[in-house]
Formats: structure tokens, sequence, C-alpha cells
């Protein structure tokens, strides 16, 4: 344990928490809560973690808003924080849903692997806040951190074979 | 009544047709052009928070690892300011008293600095007279010009013009922290704000502008403080090896003006140069600074900063010998030495906006290819 995350753990011990509430950050410990929950971000540190929340960009959908179309050049991954989100895809004009996403999913990561086209289309189904990643952030984010990088592709592994798997026939 | 005429004439309607007219390019220039003579109107307003938007990008870090371990941003920014406080009248106390020796000696002497200056110089073009009759005839003239009856020291040194200079120098220190605070406090917010405002269908662009700024302004800030620290350092040691008085300050002077690309080590150099032709009253010094400026600048380009600054900001030449000059011309040294990252952003985000509207293009071909074979009529937009 370095002396950032002993740090922490001071921060956020009982004594912390009943005299210096007013410099505490509660609504990002919550949200910490969430993305620790992430499947794309398993195995991170809480350090890494805080990190990524103060530097990913969240962003208010209203229900029935269009967060990216099927076919758009993909160059974000989004991560749910609040409320919920559809996933839809067209198939002989018709709209099937694949997925109903609440808080702790996420869904675009094929964009972080090169530039891929939206395979579906994702709508917010309430009012939901999501957490955005850029593709040229997380680029800047694997640069030089092996650690970090053998980590979220293992994930990112992982959730592609899980997808292999799941449509293959039995 | 509807068409509600203007004093030239011309309706509401016409002008709605001639906009329509216009290619876009005109009226972004044009705009541009606008935004361009209320930038010079206010342009010490304009450096004031460039400077605290600099200052606030390099600090945020700071606040960020603050943030990351939990406290809350205004509680962060209020820690930062208290931990800067304290550092000033540390730093002040104990670790650079040589430096305010040296800035204490500096100001006793200012006064006597130019007559030194210009007995140095006068003494020097005497002796170089017979080898270098050239150099005499061209000291004698930069001796008129710069402390003659006319000169340039008798006419901008008078208290009044002095006064005039610091009273925006004395602003500054105090508006630009007031800036900095509420800009480290609330950039968030406000970026939150403008991006619940965002229609859906512009975030991915807009993040991948920001993105991509971010980035940029970030590797080159950080890569030109580390740039010109060592320059600095290089500079201190260089001066203080070949025996140069003020070494701390002058490689402060010199570390400090090396943001200013080209321009910055010449500054440098000459400070310098002033400095050892007054403590030596000889040529020789002055050769050995010249020589020692040159040599960090190789080092410098060769070394330091690609291995600092990388490719992250790359301007042809022509185009930043252009905007150098145009930095200085709107905004006087702030324009020199943000005008270049600023320009290298905008191409950037032009490069961005581009590879969007292309791959908009492309889309919309291959949704009307889609819908040509399927035999229906193609969507046209509204």
């Amino acid at each position: 344990m370095n002396g950032v995350e002993s740090f922490s753990m001071v921060l956020n011990s009982k004594m912390a928490r009943k005299y210096f509430t007013w410099a505490l950050d509660t609504t990002r410990e919550f949200h910490l809560r969430t993305i620790s929950d992430v499947s794309l971000f398993k195995g991170l540190s809480r350090k890494l973690l805080r990190k990524l929340l103060i530097d990913l960009i969240e962003k208010k959908y209203s229900a029935g808003d269009a967060i990216f179309h099927e076919g758009e050049s993909g160059k974000a991954v989004y991560v749910v924080l609040e409320g919920s989100v559809k996933i839809i895809k067209k198939t002989n004009s018709e709209n099937k849903t694949l997925a109903v996403l609440g808080p702790g999913s996420h869904f675009g990561e094929l964009a972080l692997i090169g530039q891929c086209s939206r395979f579906a289309t994702a709508i917010a189904e309430k009012d939901s806040l999501l957490l955005i990643m850029y593709k040229s952030y997380f680029d800047d984010l694997i640069r030089g951190n092996s650690a970090i990088s053998s980590r979220i592709l293992l994930n990112l592994a992982e959730i592609l074979s899980n997808y292999i798997h799941r449509d293959q026939p039995s | 009544m509807n068409e509600e005429r203007h004093k030239g004439g011309a309706s509401l309607s016409d002008l709605r047709r001639l906009r329509h007219q216009m290619p876009r390019w005109v009226l972004l220039l044009l705009a541009l052009g606008v935004a361009a003579v209320i930038a010079s109107r206010i342009t010490h307003l304009l450096t004031m928070l460039t400077a605290a938007a600099v200052i606030s990008y390099i600090f945020s870090s700071v606040i960020n690892a603050f943030e990351r371990i939990g406290i809350k941003r205004s509680a962060a920014v209020i820690l930062l300011f208290a931990l800067t406080a304290g550092f000033v009248i540390g730093a002040d106390l104990i670790f650079i008293p040589d430096l305010k020796q040296e800035v204490m000696n500096a100001y006793t002497k200012f006064p006597g600095f130019s007559h030194e200056i210009r007995d140095a110089l006068l003494s020097t073009a005497q002796r170089s007279a017979e080898k270098y009759p050239f150099i005499q005839s061209s000291i004698i003239k930069l001796v008129e010009d710069v402390f003659g009856p006319n000169g340039f020291l008798e006419k901008t040194l008078s208290a009044s013009e002095i006064l005039m200079q610091a009273t925006p120098f004395i602003m500054a220190l105090i508006l630009v922290p007031f800036f900095v605070f509420f800009l480290l406090k609330d950039w968030p917010g406000v970026m939150k704000r403008v991006m619940d405002w965002l229609q859906p269908s512009y975030v991915e662009t807009t993040i991948s502008v920001i993105a991509e700024i971010n980035i940029l302004v970030g590797k080159y800030l950080r890569g030109l403080a580390a740039d010109c620290f060592s320059v600095g350092i290089l500079a201190s040691m260089g001066l203080w090896l070949i025996g140069i008085n003020y070494p701390i300050m002058l490689g402060i002077v010199s570390g400090v003006a090396n943001i200013v690309p080209y321009l910055g080590p010449i500054i440098g150099c000459t400070i310098s140069s002033l400095v050892a032709l007054m403590q030596y009253q000889s040529l020789d010094p002055v050769v050995n600074v010249i020589i020692l400026y040159l040599a960090i600048k190789l080092l410098d380009d060769l070394a330091i900063q690609p291995l600092m600054i990388g490719k992250s900001v790359h301007l042809h030449p022509m185009l930043l010998v252009i905007t150098l000059i145009v930095g200085e011309k709107l905004f006087g040294i702030m324009g020199m030495i943000f005008g270049v990252p600023f320009v290298t952003a905008a191409q950037k985000t032009v490069a961005i906006l581009l590879e969007h509207r292309r791959e908009s293009q492309k889309r919309e071909c291959t949704q009307r290819l889609i819908l040509h074979r399927l035999g229906k009529p193609p969507i046209r937009p509204i």
C-alpha cells in the first residue's frame, strides 16, 4: 500500500467522516462504487478508478435521447452511472432490443479497439447519467503503463469472448 | 409590419438572402475578424485570463491528485492556495537567500547600471578599434541610441512611465490569482453544463476535440515547463562556471525567456552578455557567454526539446514565425508565448471537424446506396 492509498484510507475513516464531511466528496464516492462493478475496469485499484472518474466526462441524457446510432463510427466507450440505456439492433426493418443496461454497465467498448462502426443503436430509456471515455484518452492511459493496459485489455478480451460464446448456437 | 427596414434601406429578408448566398467560409472569416478586433481592444484582460488559464491548467493536476484521495474540489482549491502561500513564505525565509541577495544587489546597483553598461561598451569600442574598426562605429551608435540624451533609456525610464507600467502589473498580481481560484474551482461545473446543453449527436465529436486538445496542450505545457527548467539550470550552472555575476537570477531569466520560441534564447543571452561586459569590461567573457548559450540552444534543440515536448506541437517554421509576429502584435509577449499552442490546437480542431464531416458524408452516401438498392427513394435532409 503506498502513501496516497493509506492517506485515502485515513480520509475515509470514521473520524475523518465526522469532522471533515465538508471536505469529502461523497457523490464521487457513490460513483466510485458504481464503476468498481464495471467489468471493463475489473481489477483496477481504487486510486486508478478515482483517476478515471475525475478525467472522464459526465453527461446527462434525457429519456428517449439517442446516444449513438448503428453504423456511426465509434470514438468513445460509455459507462452508465445512473438511469438505464436500451441497446437496439435493426433487423429486417424491425427494431430488436438486445439489452437494457443499468448502473455499473458499459457499452460501445468496440470503439476502444479500432475505428469500428457502431454495431447497434443506444437510446436512453430513462433520464440517465453516463460517463464517457474517449478513445484517445484510453490510448493515453494505457500507453506507458503495462499494468493498466494488460488489465483492461484482458477484461476487454474476456468481454469479447463472452459475446462470441453468447452468439454461438448451443 | 413584417419587413423591417434598416437605415441603409436593406430589409431583413435581403440580409437573410445574402447570408444564404455567402459561402460559409466567408462568414467564418468575418466572425474571426470581428473576434480579433474585439480581442485586440481588451488585450490586457485577455492576457490576464490567458495567464490564469495556463496557471489553472498546470495546477489542475495537483487538484486532481487531491480529488483522487477523496477531497472535494472546493476544499482542494483552498488547500492548494494555503499550501502555495506557505511555500512562498517558506521559500522566502529558507530556500532562496542567495537569489534574494542577488536581486537586492542588482536593485541597489540599478541606477548605475546604465552608466556601467555605457562605460563598458565605450571602453570595449576603444580597445577593439584597431582590430575591428567596424565594431567601434556600431557600438558608438548603439550607445548613443540607448544611453544618449534622446536615447531609449531617457525616454522610457521616467517615474510617471514606470508607474504607468507598474499599474497593470500590480492589477495582474491581484486579479490573476482571483481568476485562478474560480477557474480551478468551477471549471468542471462549466464543462458539465456545456456537455448537458450539447445535442447528443455532437457529443462524441466535442469530446474528441476536448480530449485531443487537452492531451496536446497538456503535453506542450508540461514539456515547456520542463524545458525551461532544464535551460534555466544549465544557464545558471554554466554562468557560475565561467564566473559571471548573478548566475541564479540570470538562469531564472534565461529559463523564463526560453518560453518564447526563437527570441527567448537571444533575450537570455543578451542580458547575460551585458552583465559579463559590465563585470569584466572586456569582450572575451561575452564570447564565452555566447558560446555557452549556443551550446545550451544546441543541447535544447537536439536532446531536451525532443525528449520533453516531442512532436506534440508541430508547426511549419513559416507558420510559426507568422504566429509569433501576429501574437506579438495582438497580445504582446503573452501572444508570442501562447500563440504556438493556440494555433496548433486550432489546427487539430479543424482536422477533427473535417474528419467528422467526411465521416457524416460517407455515412449519408452509404445510407443512400442501401436505400437505392432496396428500391426506396432517398431521404432528403430537411
